[in-house]
């Protein structure tokens, strides 16, 4: 690398001509490097640098008479130089590996003045090019420091793909390259990972990164680009082989065939199976029920069989225990569930929901004998606080939108909201309780016809984990011509409680409300949106 | 008629109120013609040597239809047992005892869950369940005593329940009230010892129609021979475990108010032990008036601390005390030491709330003071120490406390209760 300032003056100097373009004193003020180039000695002169290299550079040596005012003049040709540019300053922290193919990668470099344009990883076997543009970008506040920038900058960044295929672990040559060409060089030793801790690393981060404006929307937005796919696909890999092998266990009595099968997905907390037997067989014709247990949470497996024995001991209602070796997420869970109901009225129910009143499971299946299937194929109820108000009666959308310029970005991002009726809300409020078609009804409590549910091919499993996959159902039954009811039928939901929540489901929920939003903003743009929407569907049903 | 006592614990292995009240019962029914009683009493971790490899439930000592639960692992927080086999096993012990009765006296060690494992096992057996204090409607122990001041508490709700014991959420509170109450469906027939205890649980929300007074009984040791009459009547006793809610700090605190006020003419005696239960702080407040106490010269020692006693040791204990103090700060749901002191004749100064003040008729039969307030203690101590003919009129004032055969009549009224009650919904 030379860049002329640089070089080093020759031992015998050509002679020196007078050049008429060529003034040393202007040559000199002109160009403040070659004046301290000379005044270390490294060129006799301003005019021997010229001739070895400002000539080519496009230096300009005389200047110019009557300058303009007011007005920059460039004085060298920007490129002409063959000069390589400076190596950026930049680190890799990590670069993760999983079994799968999952690769996830995680470093910073100072691209304020030059941005980003690739981060090339090349192994002995294979390699791959991040596109910079693909790539999400957080903020580093140590690398903002190392790099002395007084403002916050997104310097960090990180990129996830998933291969497909096992891949050799390794080491790794790492090449950051920049728009201007430079670049930096780093050897990186590769993480090898389970895939299961690569999507719990993956999603960590995502959900704990730090941003330059509203955090929320930069997790959701800085995953649009490329990693949200890739995400999803590799989660879905997972899920896949969570339910591929469940370890099944029925405490039934024998004879009974129930009228409705209860779906429960369990993570994280144990209780919630004992506590939901013990009160929903107080409820009249609980006996026509039986419950479905699928647990996506490994380590709960020997609790929930001892409990799951001690309930029908104690409470005799038919449960059938299903037991997954990894997390497979709501959908699949409840998908799995569904396959083993024995029922044609399948409910799907979170954990941490209980019946109000002692009649709820008798008047639940009288709706289905008394009321329409256009009402009964899929609908929800009213869930309560523990408080006593109303939690909310069915679902709507909102969309959310940010200037792109808080992102740091040309265009503006909008997200997709699930809100809900009622939050809050007096019990009693006769116009929220009102059975009517709602543009979505929460997976917390869903009643549907076995046969639509099966039409619709369940639970999108694109979903991690869960958030959204309730909506997306309730909207593809929509777009199929049956809206989601509200039922007059009453519960309450103490939200949340039922199972453990953690970063990495922070990190899910964000890929879920991007996945959600791609998949639904244009359908929803026009009459889904807002509490009062103008759907023809929604109408239809109502009349 | 057939009846299953279960007990939280066997008196004679681990001491306490509830499990010395199953066994007086069933001591008693012994002695009733046409009554067969069995006992199942629970053993823990607290008497290891009582498991034997594989059993859950096993006899005891020899001793004819006294069985031993053995319970270990229980879950205090939803207060139910997580081992299935257990429950077998006492769904197996219930077919082969096929009692008409099962009377709970208690249900932890067990599962508040085996009452409706009761029912489904034995669907038309009565079951009566006796609350010897608040634990299905309070979690802080069942005392019903605010952790956040001390204050008493007299309405339990999610949020309150979740301010005494942060760590848990409302949610979780509004749940384990939908938990309880689903299990205490299945009981035909509430007792309680003392009748201010009705109106909490009514005002919880259970029928008030299905709770029956039956103040507890017991055996007492045979009065000694007729003692020399004291002079002076100064001389205080505390029995009882040293936990906080017995209030021990109270008394000792006035203890020290009196010293202040010049007056010395008084003797206070604890009978008690189990002070590594109470709270670390006053443990140590308890501890260190006792060690400095111990310092003083003779003639200057106000109080003295005699340890833990056995029944056999009370009339010995009772005979050193004019007066017995019941300083206790929760509601002391009915308080045996009362009965005790009455047997031996001693009237009690207590504090005015709960089982002593629905016991205790203030200037009939002893004194009642402001609960937790220790100069209204010391005033009552240095009225009784010497206000002359208090303590004859007052214990002229005793009533017997109720014995061991009534309290028998009594549970077998509530069988006879329960029996009524499910003639009459079958009909």
């Amino acid at each position: 690398m030379n860049d002329g300032t640089t070089g080093k003056a020759g031992e015998t100097p050509p002679p020196l001509v007078t050049l008429p373009e060529f003034d040393e004193e202007s040559y000199l003020r002109l160009n403040p490097d070659v004046l301290v180039a000379v005044a270390v000695g490294k060129f006799r002169s301003g005019r021997e640098h010229y001739e070895h290299y400002g000539r080519v550079e496009g230096r300009l040596a005389v200047a110019p008479r009557d300058l303009p005012r007011d007005k920059i003049i460039i004085t060298a040709r920007p490129g002409c130089a063959e000069e390589a540019p400076p190596v950026p300053a930049g680190a890799v922290d990590t670069i993760k590996l999983s079994s799968a193919g999952g690769l996830f990668v995680a470093g910073w470099a100072n691209d304020s003045l030059d941005r980003l344009d690739t981060v090339e990883l090349y192994v002995a076997g294979w390699s791959i090019a991040f596109s910079a543009s693909g790539l999400a970008r957080v903020r580093r506040p140590d690398a903002e420091q190392a790099a002395g920038l007084n403002i916050p900058y997104a310097l960090g960044f990180w990129g996830f793909i998933y291969a497909g295929r096992r891949l050799p672990a390794g080491t790794c040559n790492v090449v950051m390259r920049l728009k201007s060409g430079a670049e930096l060089s780093l050897i990186v030793n590769i993480e090898p990972l389970d895939d299961l801790e690569l999507r719990g690393t993956v999603l960590n981060h995502l959900a704990t990164a730090q941003y330059t404006g509203p955090a929320y929307f930069n997790a959701v937005s800085s995953i649009g680009r490329a990693i949200g796919t890739q995400l999803v696909d590799f989660s879905q890999m997972l899920t896949r082989k969570a339910v591929s092998a469940p370890y099944i266990e029925r405490f039934h009595q024998s004879g009974r065939t129930p009228k409705a099968s209860v779906i429960v997905c369990l993570y994280g907390k144990p209780d919630y199976l004992a506590l939901q037997q013990a009160l929903f067989s107080q409820q009249a014709e609980a006996q026509d029920y039986e419950f479905i247990y699928v647990c996506n949470s490994q380590a709960l497996a020997e609790v929930l069989l001892r409990d799951a024995a001690i309930a029908q001991l104690a409470y005799g209602l038919d449960i059938t225990l299903i037991l997954l070796g990894a997390n497979a997420g709501f959908a699949a869970a409840n998908n799995l569930g569904a396959v083993h109901a024995r029922a044609n009225r399948l409910i799907f129910m979170n954990p941490d929901v209980f019946p109000k009143g002692a009649e709820f499971a008798r008047r639940h299946l009288a709706q289905i004998e008394e009321l329409p299937a256009s009402r009964t194929d899929i609908f929800g109820a009213a869930l309560y606080y523990d408080d006593g108000s109303l939690m909310h009666a069915g679902m709507y959308f909102e969309a959310d939108t940010i200037p792109g310029f808080t992102l740091g970005q040309k265009e503006d991002v909008t997200i997709l909201r699930v809100e809900h009726y009622g939050k809050g809300a007096p019990p009693q409020d006769a116009t929220l309780l009102r059975p009517r078609p709602v543009p979505a009804v929460t997976g917390a409590f869903m009643s549907m016809n076995r046969a639509w549910f099966e039409a619709l091919e369940g639970f999108s499993q694109d979903y991690i984990f869960g958030h959204y996959e309730d909506a997306d159902l309730c909207l593809r039954s929509l777009e199929a011509g049956r809206p989601a009811w509200l039922a007059d039928l009453r519960l309450y939901h103490l939200e949340g409680k039922g199972s453990a929540r953690q970063p990495v489901h922070e990190g899910a929920s964000a890929v879920n409300r991007w996945l959600f939003t791609q998949s639904w903003m244009e359908p929803l743009r026009e009459t889904l949106l807002g509490p009062a929407p103008t759907n023809a569907a929604l109408a239809e049903a109502k009349r | 008629m057939k009846i299953l006592i279960i007990a939280m614990y066997h008196p004679e292995l681990v001491r306490g109120g509830s499990q010395q009240v199953a066994h007086e019962l069933f001591q008693g029914l012994k002695d009733v013609p046409g009554v067969e009683s069995v006992l199942l009493c629970s053993a823990d971790h607290n008497s290891p040597a009582m498991f034997k490899s594989g059993a859950r439930i096993t006899g005891f000592d020899q001793r004819e239809n006294e069985y031993l639960f053995l319970s270990h692992d229980y879950d205090y927080v939803w207060q139910k047992l997580p081992l299935p086999l257990q429950a077998q096993a006492f769904a197996e012990f219930l077919k082969r005892i096929n009692p008409d009765v099962v009377h709970f006296h208690h249900f932890m060690t067990y599962g508040i869950d085996y009452l409706t494992l009761t029912r489904s096992i034995l669907p038309k057996v009565r079951i009566v369940f006796t609350a010897h204090e608040f634990l299905t409607i309070c979690a802080a122990e069942g005392h019903m005593v605010r952790k956040t001041d001390g204050a008493l508490c007299e309405q339990a709700s999610q949020v309150r329940c979740h301010q005494c014991l942060p760590h848990r959420s409302p949610e979780e509170f509004f749940l384990r009230e939908q938990w309880m109450k689903a299990h205490l469906q299945a009981v035909d027939i509430f007792t309680v010892p003392s009748r201010f205890m009705v109106e909490f649980y009514a005002r919880w929300g259970l029928d008030a129609e299905k709770f029956l007074h039956v103040p507890n009984g017991l055996q007492m040791p045979p009065l000694p021979a007729q003692a020399a009459r004291p002079a002076r009547r100064n001389r205080f006793g505390f029995f009882g475990q040293m936990v906080d809610v017995k209030g021990l700090h109270v008394l000792l605190e006035a203890v020290n108010l009196l010293r202040a006020e010049g007056f010395e003419d008084f003797a206070v005696e604890i009978n008690g032990e189990n002070i590594h239960f109470a709270s670390p702080e006053r443990r140590r407040e308890v501890e260190a008036f006792l060690a400095e106490e111990a310092q003083r010269p003779l003639a200057e020692r106000r109080v003295s601390f005699n340890g833990g006693y056995h029944h056999g040791q009370l009339a010995a204990r009772m005979a050193r005390v004019d007066w017995v103090l019941v300083p206790s700060t929760w509601w002391e749901i009915f308080c045996l030491v009362i009965s005790e002191a009455w047997h031996f004749g001693r009237p009690v100064i207590a504090s005015n709330q709960g089982g002593p003040a629905e016991r205790i008729t203030d200037g009939k039969d002893g004194l009642l003071f402001e609960l937790g307030d220790a100069r209204a203690l010391a005033e009552a101590m240095r009225r009784a120490a010497t206000e002359a003919g208090l303590w004859e009129t007052l214990a002229g004032g005793i009533t017997p406390p109720t014995s061991r055969e009534a309290m028998v009549q009594g549970y077998l009224a509530a069988y006879e209760a329960a029996r009524r009650k499910q003639k009459l919904a079958a009909e």
